[in-house]
C-alpha cells in the first residue's frame, strides 16, 4: 500500500531522513520506532506531502505522490493525526471530526459520525465544547477520529501517546484497535516502544534518519526498548 | 430620556455596520493571515457600483445592492486568485499589493465621478414616531438588512462545511490541508465573501450617510479598531467589539459633540485595551 524508496528530507543544512525505505502492506500496523529527531515526524509529514522530498520515491496505492499536494493526498485516502494532536482549538469537537470529512457529503458525514459516536462515546458528550478546552488525552481521541472522519485507507500517527499517563495509553490504543478492526493501514510512530509494539504487526527502528533494525516486532523489540531510554 | 433611546438606537446601526465591515476584515485576516488595506476601497466601490446602478442604468435600489454585492465580491475573488494567491503568506507583498488596489480604487473612482459627494439618496422617506423621538425608516431598513447579513454570515461560518474549513484553516493551515481542505479552492472564496459583505455595506449605509471617494479612509481605520478591540481573529469579538463601538460613538456624539465625541471614542477603546491587551474575545498572541 505504501512504499517509500530511499527518502532523503533536509531542512536547510540539516538532513533528517538520509534515503530512507520504508513499506507497508495493507492491513498492516507498522510502527517507526525512535528517540528525539530520529526523523520519525520527517518521514510521516513526507509522506502527507507537508515536507518536501529531496529525493527518493514515495509510492502510495501503487501511484506516485510525488506531484499530489498535501489536500490531494488526503483525498487519495491518506489520514493524518499529526504529533502534539493539533486539534482545531477554536473548533467544536463535532466540527473538529466534521472537518476531518470534508467534502465528503452529508450522508458520508453522518455516517462516520455515529460510528464515531458509537467507538467513542466522549465525542458525543463533548460534541459542543471547543477542543482547545479539552485534555490531552481528550484532545488525542479527537484528533483520532478527525483522522478516521474519512475512513482513511492509510492512517499516520505520529507519536499518539505522547505526554500521555498510562490510563489515557490504555484508552488511545483501544481507539486504534478499533480503527485496526475496520481493516485500516496504519503507519505509527512512539518513542514509548512498550505500549506500541502490543499494537503493531511489523515495525522499523529509526536512528539519526536511517534504518537501524526491522522487522516483525518479536525481532525489533530489544532494540525498540533500548531507544526508549536513550 | 429620549436623547438616551435614540441614540441607542443609532449606535445599534452604526454597530451593525461596523460588524459587517470588520467581520470581512476578520475573515480574511483569520483565513488567509492577510490584512487587507483596500477593506474601505470595497465599500467605497459599492457605495459607486449602487450609485451608478440607479442614477445611470434605472435599476430599482434593491437590484442596485446587489449589482454591488456581485461586483465587489467578483473583484475580490479575481483579486485574490491572481494576485494575493501566490503571496499569502509574505506580508510586505501583501500589504503593498492591498495599498495598492485601495489606490487604484479610489482614484478610479475619483476619475469617473469626480470628487464631489454623489447625490445617492436613500430611495424611503419618512420617519417612525416613538412616543417623542424619531428615527429615519430608512436607518431602521439599514439595520435590518445589516443584522440579516450578519445572521448569514454566522449560518455560513457554524453552520456549514464551507465555513467549517474556513474556521479550520484560520486555526491551523497544514493540519486543514491534510484533511482534505484545499486552501487554493477557499481562499479566493473568503475573499470575495468578505468584499461582497464590504460592498452589501456601502451600497446600504452610503445613502444615509455620504458617499465620496475618500470614505474608504474611516472605514479601514474603524474596521481596523473594532478588530484590535475584539481581539485579532475573533469573529465573536469583532462583532461585539461592533457594537461597542457603534454605541460608544452614538453616545458620545450626542453628549460630548463631534470632535470631542470621536476623542472619546478612542480614549475608551485605548483604555478597554489597556486593560485587555489582547482584546475583547483575543487569545494571547495568535498566530499572524
Ligand atoms: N522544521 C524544521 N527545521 C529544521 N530542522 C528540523 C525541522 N523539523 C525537524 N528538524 C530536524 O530534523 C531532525 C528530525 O526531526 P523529526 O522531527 O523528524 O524527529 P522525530 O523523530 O519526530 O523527533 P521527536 O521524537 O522529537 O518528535 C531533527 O534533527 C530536527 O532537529
Ligand atoms: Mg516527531
Amino acid at each position: 500500500m505504501l512504499e517509500i524508496d530511499r527518502l532523503e528530507v533536509r531542512y536547510g543544512g540539516i538532513t533528517a531522513l538520509r534515503g530512507i525505505s520504508i513499506e507497508v502492506k495493507e492491513g498492516e500496523t507498522v510502527l517507526l520506532v525512535g528517540a528525539n529527531g530520529a526523523g520519525k515526524s520527517s518521514l510521516i509529514n513526507a509522506v502527507m506531502g507537508l515536507v518536501p522530498a529531496e529525493s527518493g520515491t514515495i509510492r502510495f496505492a501503487n501511484a506516485d505522490l510525488s506531484s499530489l499536494s498535501c489536500d490531494r493526498r488526503a483525498r487519495a485516502g491518506i489520514g493524518y493525526a499529526p504529533e502534539g494532536r493539533r486539534v482545531f482549538p477554536s473548533l467544536s469537537v463535532t466540527d473538529n471530526v466534521l472537518a476531518g470529512a470534508f467534502g465528503l457529503g452529508r450522508a458520508r458525514q453522518s455516517e462516520a459520525l455515529s460510528w464515531l459516536h458509537e467507538s467513542f462515546p466522549l465525542l458525543a458528550e463533548r460534541g459542543n465544547q471547543l477542543a482547545g478546552q479539552l485534555s490531552g488525552g481528550e484532545q488525542q481521541i479527537v484528533a483520532l477520529a478527525r483522522a478516521m472522519a474519512s475512513f482513511p485507507k492509510l492512517l499516520l500517527l505520529d507519536e499518539p501517546f505522547l505526554g500521555l499517563a498510562p490510563v489515557w495509553i490504555a484508552r488511545i490504543s483501544e481507539a486504534i484497535r478499533a480503527m485496526q478492526r475496520l481493516g485500516t493501514t496504519i503507519l505509527m510512530t512512539e518513542q514509548m516502544a512498550r505500549p506500541a509494539l502490543k499494537l503493531a504487526t511489523r515495525g522499523y527502528v529509526i536512528r539519526g534518519g536511517e534504518v537501524r533494525r526491522s522487522g516483525p516486532v518479536a525481532e525489533i523489540r530489544d532494540l525498540a526498548l533500548a531507544d526508549e531510554y536513550l | 430620556m429620549h436623547g438616551i433611546i435614540s441614540a441607542g438606537i443609532i449606535g445599534i446601526g452604526l454597530g451593525a455596520q461596523y460588524a459587517l465591515l470588520a467581520l470581512g476584515f476578520t475573515l480574511i485576516f483569520g483565513v488567509l493571515g492577510v490584512v487587507n488595506f483596500a477593506h474601505g476601497g470595497f465599500y467605497v466601490l459599492g457605495g459607486y457600483v449602487g450609485y451608478w446602478a440607479v442614477s445611470s442604468a434605472g435599476l430599482p435600489y434593491p437590484v442596485a445592492v446587489l449589482a454591488a454585492v456581485v461586483a465587489t465580491a467578483a473583484l475580490g475573488y479575481l483579486f485574490e486568485l491572481v494576485f494575493v494567491e501566490r503571496f499569502v503568506d509574505e506580508q510586505l507583498a501583501t500589504m503593498m499589493l492591498t495599498v495598492g488596489l485601495y489606490l487604484v480604487m479610489s482614484t478610479g473612482v475619483l476619475a469617473g465621478f469626480g470628487p464631489e459627494p454623489a447625490d445617492f439618496a436613500f430611495p424611503v422617506t419618512g420617519s417612525w414616531h416613538g412616543g417623542g423621538f424619531f428615527i429615519p425608516w430608512a436607518n431602521l431598513i439599514v439595520l435590518g438588512v445589516c443584522v440579516l447579513a450578519i445572521a448569514a454570515v454566522y449560518l455560513v461560518l457554524y453552520r456549514t462545511d464551507l465555513g467549517r474549513a474556513l474556521r479550520a484553516l484560520a486555526d491551523d493551515r497544514p493540519v486543514a490541508r491534510a484533511q482534505g481542505i484545499r486552501p487554493h479552492l477557499l481562499f479566493p472564496l473568503a475573499f470575495a465573501l468578505a468584499t461582497g459583505l464590504a460592498g452589501l455595506t456601502g451600497a446600504v449605509v452610503t445613502p444615509i450617510l455620504t458617499l465620496s471617494p475618500h470614505v474608504g479612509d474611516s472605514v479601514l481605520a474603524t474596521s481596523f479598531m473594532v478588530v484590535i478591540l475584539g481581539g485579532l481573529g475573533s469573529v465573536t469579538g469583532s462583532t461585539v467589539a461592533a457594537f461597542v463601538v457603534g454605541l460608544i460613538e452614538a453616545y458620545s456624539d450626542v453628549y460630548l459633540g463631534g470632535s470631542k465625541g470621536a476623542l472619546a471614542l478612542f480614549l475608551l477603546v485605548l483604555l478597554i485595551l489597556i486593560a485587555k491587551p489582547s482584546g475583547l474575545f483575543g487569545r494571547e498572541a495568535r498566530r499572524a
